[in-house]
């Protein structure tokens, strides 16, 4: 009897202790990005003796407390919030770029302009009014260059970030590929091998949030990586991928297939959407609203005369094409006479007469001016920063519903495992005073004997 | 034991971690928001803060420094017709003097005193130049009835108009323009019936009282004194359209204040901070901020292990 009841008494200090040892690695691990909590599996051992009594107990395994789902949930929601964020990003930096509604905004700016037009005309033979219309044309073109210039900077470090992503990605890819070579040599083996899938788990949250793949797991322990249908890992194999095309038409391509993929998610799907249409499209209404204005102000120049009595279609004050090409005609900057401020060509009046000086003043909010032009760019913009702050907002909880999921499954939970630790250490004392017991026992027969 | 979680949702400390800080988070930039609001007075700040709003608040501003523009235009323009009234007074006054002077040669016959003649031909000698520099009045350098043609003289010394174009206006309102002068030949006629020339009205009086024979006297106190007559009222037609303009200008004056006001006021509804509900709102949120700041000090240290010795 003594003999069995010491055997079963050992075996349950034994299987009490790999539990503990789990309980430590899970307490240890519990901050650990990627960390799955583990269990001991505890199985009672079928006896040999007749009667019916076990063989006490034994731990048929480590496992994860695991659920694919979830993971997989959480995954794609932290990939749709990672893409709102990183376009959110760049919008708001597009935002800046505007400082608006605001006194040093272009469209304040456009006010002063027009406004300085009535100057002239109250003075027409006065040379300051005539420097002031140019001191302020000079000033929204810099304007204009300037918002152009920063969107640009917008577009190139966008697609600066696009290309660390791919890099960085491809590294994970590979990483991917290698932990799948081991996990599955580790399964084989007949061990399991949660700690190099902790390590994967967390290369494809990772991945998830860069370019929006998702895991297929396969029967081995492996899994298959794609992004929206591509395949960029299987098994033991990676592919890498790449941004190509200009502004309009970026878009990454897996290199083995060459297929493009259409990417719906992550940081890199955000980006490539800036890169492709919002910030392109900011830009040629920048560059729409600067023409207008050329046209606009050059236009009504034309119609009127010099203070030499010369037509002003032969003196446009904005040169240049494009918000960032928009400059001041040097003639009419050192020369100020060449301002068509006039409505008559005749001699001596085409000094003196601010007849067109008025006529373009009035041209402030014209509907087709550029005033409505810059505004409905401003709006444009605004709604555009507003939805897509609405939706990093509802992504974010919804990203955070699936985490909380998902740690109530994975988490470790610290009180959880204080119960369990008691648990095991008063089965374990359990055992501990049996084997003592037992001994004691012995002592009374040997003694008896 | 897996069992034990099966029922209710596990709250690891990880998730307890993540709740506290994602509050925190967003209580902060509530009240970051809000303090934004307070400290510049403005609810746009920037245009996603009220797309529409923006679009609006930037029309309204051109439209409210447009409308400055106006009532600086009409008080320029006001500036220009007050000068012009006070000054057309003084030319009625000026011609006043010259017909009592040909009214006195008509009473009496005056043709064996050439002396008396010689004084009255001096005095309406003397109202000429006094017009002619009257008609050179300027207003900030710019001759006020010289029309576009000239900037600092209406008429030389002879009386020749030296002028030309017509008179300037100014924008007061959108498409209005309103002339803040008149031009010397409309005010001064020309040739023979204009008062300032050498062949005028006033040289030729000068010239009949200088002559000093019975036909010259007559002709002096009949065809010249109705001349001058026609021509004073002419003087004092445009001396009316003067006054009538100088009062539209005040009036559109007005009315680009007014304007400006009440674009003011729309801009100061669509933007301005409500800094009562405001500071209540800012006060809740710190609040809010607070209890999340209490409860991540509690929660946090709270665990079995605490208790376990």
């Amino acid at each position: 009897m003594g003999d069995l009841a010491l055997n079963i008494a050992a075996s349950g200090l034994n299987a009490q202790q790999t539990a503990m040892d789990t309980i430590s690695e899970n307490l240890t691990n519990a901050n650990t990005p990627g960390y799955i909590s583990e269990a001991a599996q505890l199985t009672a051992n079928p006896g040999g003796d007749l009667l019916g009594v076990g063989d006490g107990v034994r731990v048929v395994g480590v496992t994860q407390n695991t659920d694919g789902l979830l993971i997989t949930n959480a995954q794609q929601s932290r990939a749709v919030l990672s893409q709102s964020t990183s376009l959110q990003q760049v919008l708001q930096g597009a935002e800046s770029v505007f400082p608006e509604p605001g006194s040093s905004g272009i469209s304040a700016d456009l006010a002063s302009f027009w406004q300085a037009w009535d100057g002239i005309s109250q003075d027409p033979s006065n040379p300051a009014p005539r420097t002031q219309v140019v001191d302020l044309a000079q000033n929204l073109a810099s304007d204009f260059q300037q918002a152009a210039e920063q969107l640009g900077n917008l577009q190139s470090n966008a697609q600066a970030q696009v290309s660390s992503q791919v890099a960085q990605a491809n590294t994970m890819l590979r990483q991917v590929a290698s932990l799948n070579t081991q996990i599955a040599a580790v399964n084989g083996s007949g061990s399991p091998a949660n700690a190099l899938i902790d390590q994967r788990n967390q290369l494809m949250n990772q991945l998830a949030s860069s370019i929006g793949a998702v895991g297929i797991p396969e029967p081995d322990g492996t899994i298959n990586v794609g992004v929206n249908g591509v395949t960029l890992v299987q098994g033991s194999w990676s592919d890498t991928i790449k941004a190509t095309g200009g502004v309009g038409s970026m878009s990454l391509v897996a290199q083995a297939s060459g297929v493009t993929i259409a990417s719906t998610g992550g940081e890199v799907a955000g980006q490539l959407a800036a890169i492709n249409q919002y910030l392109p499209a900011y830009q040629a209404q920048l560059d729409a609203t600067a023409n207008n204005l050329s046209s606009t102000v050059n236009g009504q120049l034309a119609a009127g005369f010099t203070a030499t009595g010369a037509s002003g279609s032969g003196y446009p004050l904005f040169q240049g094409s494009g918000a960032a090409g928009l400059t001041v005609n040097a003639a009419v900057v050192s020369n100020t006479q060449l301002i068509a401020a006039s409505s008559t060509a005749t001699l001596p009046d085409a000094t003196n007469n601010g007849g067109n000086a008025q006529a373009m003043a009035e041209l402030f909010n014209a509907p087709t001016g550029p005033d409505l032009q810059y505004q409905s760019l401003i709006q444009g913009l605004g709604s555009q920063v507003q939805a897509v702050n609405n939706q990093v907002q509802a992504q974010t909880s919804v990203a955070n519903a699936a985490q909380q999921n998902l740690q109530a499954i994975i988490g470790v939970n610290t009180n959880d495992q204080m119960v369990q630790m008691l648990t095991f250490q008063q089965a374990f004392q359990a055992s501990a005073k049996l084997i003592s017991t037992v001994d004691t026992m012995m002592q009374a027969l040997i003694q008896a004997s | 034991m897996s069992d034990v979680m099966g029922t209710a949702i596990s709250y690891t400390p990880q998730i307890i971690a993540q709740q506290l800080i994602s509050g925190l988070n967003s209580d902060q930039a509530a009240q970051a928001t809000l303090e934004q609001q307070l400290s510049t007075g403005d609810m746009i700040n920037k245009p996603s803060d009220n797309p529409a709003g923006a679009a609006d608040l930037m029309q309204l501003n051109a439209s409210m420094v447009r409308s400055q523009q106006y009532a600086a235009n009409a008080s320029d323009g006001s500036g220009w017709l007050s000068l012009g009234n006070s000054t057309m007074n003084q030319i009625l006054s000026a011609l006043q003097q010259a017909r009592q002077a040909v009214l006195s040669v008509s009473g009496a016959n005056l043709s064996n005193q050439p002396g008396a003649l010689q004084g009255l031909a001096q005095q309406v000698s003397s109202v000429r130049q006094e017009l002619i520099s009257l008609s050179n009045t300027n207003y900030g350098g710019q001759a006020i009835f010289a029309g576009t043609g000239n900037v600092t003289n209406a008429y030389d010394q002879n009386g020749n108009y030296v002028g030309g174009g017509s008179a300037p206006t100014r924008t007061v309102a959108p498409g209005v323009q309103v002339a803040v002068g008149v031009t010397g030949d409309q005010v001064f006629g020309s040739g023979t019936t204009g008062l300032l020339g050498s062949t005028g009205v006033l040289a030729q009086i000068v010239q009949d009282l200088q002559t000093g024979t019975t036909a010259s006297l007559n002709s002096a106190a009949t065809t010249d004194l109705q001349a001058l007559d026609n021509a004073t009222t002419t003087v004092t037609s445009q001396a009316a359209q003067m006054g009538a303009n100088y009062q539209r200008m005040q009036t559109f004056a007005q009315q680009a204040t007014n304007t400006e006001q009440a674009l003011q006021a729309q801009m100061t509804g669509l933007d301005s901070t409500n800094v009562a509900q405001v500071s209540t709102q800012l006060t809740e949120a710190q609040q809010s901020y607070q209890s999340a700041l209490w409860a991540t000090s509690q929660l946090s240290q709270e665990s079995l292990v605490q208790f376990l010795g």
